[in-house]
């Protein structure tokens, strides 16, 4: 009995170790090949509801729509693939992955070591806290806990006000964590992605949360899909998100998920 | 790009040193707690009367069969939220590292005192003592000595199962490396820099366990 155990998880390590060796290189050898049909490797963090997430096994979201309507018009196949969020960077940073389409807000900082596509969502880092609290501006946040999720722009802009990695601000590796530690009083803001935190507060109105915004204080943000730098794959798809804006496919997406219509303006003037 | 590794471990060296400190007191807090809990536990799951010691038996179970990282986010977002009103890291993590550890260390001494033989129990009863004093005297001091080596493991991957914290945003060694890999959307750089301040630590750890080991051999 024991033999055959041994046999049977030895046999399983074995197997184990064949399909990760050949998932591994068959990702490797896909990324040389540079013919115009092979399948791209898009990664992101589905951990980031309305944008991706998992819904029972499945990812759903803005981006996921987004990516699909632009796969269908420039004609590529793909498959999504989530990582999370540092291994995004990484993946793109080494190439192991052709594109991400994961919220991911354009900054100079990371546009020195990736490319990014045109613009295709704007955004506003915004403060989530419970209805009863005294917080109503950024500067507010001084001095109070707050969380955030780990190397976003949330945290940027709270490190801006209260200072580079003060001891205040909680670092969460998804914003689900970071607000479930505002529910339970570990922090008493949130700071993220305007839309993420809009719709939480609307999708829980039991919890008695309310959003605040400061306009002064949180600077517009553009998401944009990321590549490796000196990507081939950008001007297909630039051409592919214009056409997304041109045909009403966008707006068709955004209103599915956003319930409002989006500021088609702000994000043509930024190409 | 471009950005020198010494001068980013230099920038972030105030928040690894605190890292550190929290690694090692996170560790310390779990190693004795656990191994209070986890005598206290060893003992219950040694009572003869089955009713008494299914708690204990259910205690072990839970904790040494369903993941620590599992146990941290429940402990994290429910236990503590639950008792104290609101949740705190540093408070959840040495809960979480504590019970856990106590599972183990309840193991390693149920071992430790049933690998003595049954024969000195016997003895030291026909001297004339009770059963807590044959416990006391004979039966311990010789366990003790028998499950330092294993204690010595369950110590060093304490401390390194305290990374997992950083989940929950308590501001130990790993924390601080996600914080800064994060930042400069580098890999190497923090996490191999924490690797070596681990590498101390549980170095230290081993040398540690081993004199005393060798303090305690009988002659």
């Amino acid at each position: 009995m024991i033999k055959k155990l041994s046999v049977l998880s030895l046999l399983l390590t074995l197997v184990l170790i064949f399909t990760a060796c050949s998932s591994g290189s068959g990702s490797g050898s896909s990324a040389k090949k540079e013919t115009s049909k092979k399948v791209l490797r898009v990664v992101n963090d589905a951990t980031y509801p309305p944008f991706e997430s998992l819904d029972k096994g499945k990812m759903v979201g803005f981006d996921v729509d987004i990516m699909k309507a632009l796969g269908k018009v420039s004609g590529y196949k793909y498959k999504l693939v989530n990582v999370g969020w540092d291994p995004v960077f990484a993946e793109l940073k080494s190439k192991t992955a052709d594109m991400s389409i994961s919220a991911i807000s354009i900054t100079a900082d990371r546009a020195k070591t990736y490319d990014f596509s045109k613009p295709y969502f704007l955004s506003t880092n915004k403060i989530l806290v419970s209805k009863d609290s005294s917080i109503k501006s950024a500067a507010d946040l001084k001095g109070k806990t707050v969380a955030v999720q780990t190397g976003t722009t949330g945290q940027a802009a709270v490190e801006k006000i209260v200072g580079k990695n003060n001891p205040k601000v909680k670092k969460f590796k998804t914003i689900s964590l970071a607000i479930m530690e505002m529910q339970n009083k570990g922090a008493v803001a949130v700071v993220a992605d305007n839309t993420v935190i809009e719709q939480y507060a609307r999708n829980n109105p039991g919890k008695n949360l309310k959003v605040v915004e400061d306009k002064d204080a949180f600077e517009p943000e553009f998401y944009g899909i990321m590549y490796p730098k000196d990507s081939k794959l950008k001007p297909v798809f630039d051409k592919a998100i214009n056409k997304l804006y041109s045909d009403g496919t966008y707006e068709k997406i955004y209103k599915k998920w956003f319930k409002v219509a989006p500021d088609l303006d702000t994000l043509k003037a930024q190409q | 790009m471009g950005v020198n590794p010494i001068d980013i471990i230099r920038e972030y060296l105030p928040f690894l040193a605190s890292g550190t400190l929290f690694t090692i007191g996170f560790s310390l807090a779990g190693i004795v707690f656990g191994t209070i809990l986890g005598l206290l536990v060893c003992f219950g799951k040694m009572l003869n009367n089955k009713v008494l010691s299914a708690p204990f038996v259910c205690y072990i179970t839970f904790f040494r069969g369903t993941p620590l990282f599992v146990q941290i986010l429940l402990i994290h977002f429910g236990v503590v939220p639950a008792i104290f009103g609101q949740s705190n890291g540093i408070i959840s993590g040495i809960v979480a590292l504590s019970l856990n550890e106590a599972a183990y260390i309840a193991e390693v001494f149920r071992a430790g005192i049933q690998s003595i033989d049954e024969g000195q129990t016997e003895a030291a009863r026909s001297l004339g003592m009770n059963r807590l004093q044959a416990m006391r005297y004979v039966v311990l001091p010789q366990a003790v000595h028998r499950v330092l080596p294993p204690m010595g493991n369950e110590f060093i991957s304490l401390i390194k199962d305290s990374s997992l914290l950083a989940a929950i945003a308590a501001p130990e060694l790993t924390y601080w490396a996600q914080a800064m890999g994060a930042q400069y959307a580098i890999t190497w750089t923090p996490y191999l820099a924490i690797s070596f301040i681990y590498l101390i630590l549980t170095l230290t750890m081993s040398f540690l366990v081993n004199r005393l080991e060798r303090r305690m051999a009988t002659k």
